[in-house]
């Protein structure tokens, strides 16, 4: 027999190596496919997996998909009340068409309702770390997206290399215009691999080279002793993860974990600033979108002025336009060059020329200064919006772990009473048997003893408990189930 | 793709039960996930199973858990066939849990195998299903008996 735990530490320890190899699979096994996502988006490949994230804290029950039993990914309700993944809940409508719950006939789509808004709420909010091998960055879910598919430095792109079909990191491809799937040999372990999987292999999986850490003593592979002291090492000094809260505890790592588990004062604080800090992000990239869309519209606009004032001037005048913007130097040589010799008609031009744009300019400015009340008035929109939301879901979110609370006391209860239950039933049927058997004796004296179990009318009571509890354990009629199939002939045996 | 579903929810449950099962189950092995092996004891002291350990084999499609996986009860020295009028003595388990029909999604190999657990609990008939001898003699001449068995029961 094999020791029960080899799988599950096997699991354990590298739980983001799934993460990592697949992509590199899916990289050598279907080259074509991949480039076809590459067109489409360019930016990145390989979508991001909601099955394989790594949550931060354990996940509430009730926020687990019955089916895949992961966190709620785009769900939907049934119109029998029950929450699935859409993927999974029509994937399982595909084989049955009725709810995995409650057999409710469903109807795809047709039964489908919208989640409640707090559940979406709680689930974007989860603490998720982005699944990217060597990337540290955590973040709520609903962040993580655009983490993964836009800014993450290790998410797998396409090679720079226009004729290479494989990914790369999207550091790496920043990085050089080269094509890097070319194999090189790991100096300590004589392994080979492409470059970029190189620094991947250093830091998670070459164990040649080991060294000693001075802090600690124990051996450590060399490639990840700056890690180990700035992260791992018990003896190294650390500060409390709360520090940015205001908590000044400063000791060996391990003294400064136990301070953590044991409960830091400054946590309650330190989440609030998380949360904050989190809602800045998103204030930040809403107000970069609006300034770039803001300066794209003012460039048109000036685009505008500047092809109306060029229309209805002379060449002289848009000299002078043209030296205003401080572009165009020929222009700027031209007009000196005419200065002294026309100066009369040129001060004019320009004079009045100045004077369109200065108007232009003023309404211009107007315009700016409106713009920017304008954004400033959002902002703060934005951030009192931000803030009523932030009260609600607090809100929300403790009532409803009150209420999953209960439920799942209720639940323990319930399934508590479903095993005495059974138990009852089969020590009853025991005891009527015994009855049976007491009075069988008594009636009979001497009646055979061994037959009172095979046809004890306890049977009746005791041998399907299965339809009395709830778990779905329904067992077929031997005349159906025993009938079809292979041994029809021997049933009537 | 299929095949990385039913691993993904596969590895969900391997973590979730090698961290706790419930009394009278326990993981013997699941080294990849097509195929695990459980032991379960009946709990209670119901004559006929009492003192028993038996070994189950779950094997997983890739459809997993859209399909239901494959459910045996498998003979060692000292695992034996639990005697059942719904369990064949050669490990076969007619129980429409493990049904196209019977099986949802939402269950698992805990769930299952607690299933089987009250499936023994609440029985007392000391008998095998009818037809038991010639169906075991039958399945035996076919290689692959227990897919045989599946296959055909689907058709
Ligand atoms: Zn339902
Ligand atoms: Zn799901
Ligand atoms: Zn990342
Ligand atoms: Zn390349
Ligand atoms: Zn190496
Ligand atoms: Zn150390
Ligand atoms: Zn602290």
């Amino acid at each position: 027999m094999p020791p029960p735990n080899t799988p599950e530490e096997g699991m354990a320890a590298d739980g983001l190596q799934p993460l990592y190899d697949e992509p590199l699979q899916t990289s050598s096994s279907h080259p074509s496919s991949e480039m076809a996502h590459a067109s489409q988006d360019e930016s990145c490949i390989l979508k991001l997996d909601y099955q394989n994230i790594e949550y931060i804290e354990p996940i509430d029950d009730t926020l687990l998909c019955p089916i895949c039993k992961t966190p709620f990914h785009s769900p939907i309700t049934t119109a029998c009340g029950h929450t699935f993944c859409a993927a999974c809940i029509n994937r399982a409508l595909e084989t049955q068409p009725t709810c995995p719950i409650d057999r409710q006939p469903i109807n795809k789509t047709r039964d489908y309702r919208r989640l409640p808004l707090i559940i979406k709420d709680q689930l974007d909010r989860l603490q998720v770390k982005c699944p990217n091998r060597g990337c540290d960055y955590e973040c709520s879910r609903e962040h993580l997206e655009g983490h993964y598919e836009r800014r993450c430095e290790f998410t797998q792109v396409r090679c720079p290399d226009p004729t290479c079909t494989k990914l790369v990191a999207r550091r790496d491809a920043i990085a050089t215009k080269d094509c890097m799937h070319v194999d090189v040999a790991c100096e300590f372990c004589d392994q080979s691999m492409s470059f970029p999987q190189l620094t991947g292999h250093y830091n998670h999986e070459c164990d040649a080279n080991f060294t000693e850490c001075p802090d600690c003593n124990t051996p450590v592979v060399r490639h990840r002793l700056v890690k180990h002291r700035t992260q791992d090492c018990p003896e190294g000094n650390t500060q409390c993860k709360w520090h940015t809260a205001g908590c000044k505890v400063v000791d060996k790592r391990r003294i400064v974990q136990e301070h953590e588990q044991s409960g830091c004062s400054f946590e309650v604080v330190g989440r609030l600033m998380q949360q904050r800090v989190e809602d800045r992000k998103t204030i930040d990239e809403l107000a970069a979108r609006l300034t770039k869309v803001e300066l794209a519209q003012s460039r048109r606009r000036e685009r505008r002025i500047e092809h109306s004032s060029r229309a209805g001037r002379s060449p002289i005048a848009s000299s002078s336009r043209s030296a205003h913007t401080t572009t165009n130097l020929p222009d700027i040589t031209l007009n000196n060059n005419h200065m002294p010799l026309f100066p009369g008609s040129a001060a004019d031009d320009s004079a009045a020329g100045g004077s369109a744009e200065d108007y232009m300019l003023a309404r211009f400015e107007r315009l700016e200064t409106q713009l920017e009340r304008f954004e400033r008035l959002e902002t703060q929109l934005e951030q009192v919006r931000q803030q009523a939301r932030e009260i609600d879901t607090r809100q929300s979110h403790m009532i409803l772990q009150q209420a999953t609370h209960f439920s799942e006391q209720l639940a323990e209860i319930g399934s508590k009473v479903g095993v005495v239950n059974m138990h009852m039933s089969w020590l009853m049927s025991l005891q009527r048997q015994s009855n049976a058997q007491q009075r069988a004796g008594s009636a009979a004296a001497g009646g055979s003893s061994g037959s009172g179990m095979s046809h004890g009318s306890g049977s009746g009571g005791g041998a399907r408990p299965g339809s009395s509890d709830d778990s779905g354990v329904r067992y077929l009629g031997e005349s159906r189930r025993h009938s079809e199939g292979r041994p029809e002939s021997l049933h009537r045996l | 793709m299929s095949a990385s579903f039913a691993a993904k929810r596969l590895g969900k449950e391997l973590q979730k039960i090698s961290n706790s099962l419930p009394p009278g189950i326990e993981l013997v092995s699941a080294e990849n996930f097509d195929e695990w092996l459980l032991d379960i004891k009946v709990l209670d002291n119901n004559p006929l199973y009492q003192n028993e350990t038996y070994r189950l084999k779950f094997r997983f499609g890739p459809s997993y858990p859209i399909e239901p996986p494959e459910v045996v009860f498998v003979q060692l020295p000292d695992r034996p066939i639990p005697m059942h009028p719904h369990v064949y003595s050669n490990g076969i388990i007619c129980l429409d849990l493990l049904g196209q029909q019977g099986w949802s999604p939402v269950q698992n190999v805990e769930s299952v195998c607690m299933s089987l657990q009250s499936m023994l609990t609440g029985n007392s008939k000391n008998e095998r299903p009818p037809g038991d001898e010639d169906f075991v003699r039958v399945n035996r001449q076919r290689p692959r008996d227990i897919q045989f068995y599946y296959h055909d029961n689907d058709v």
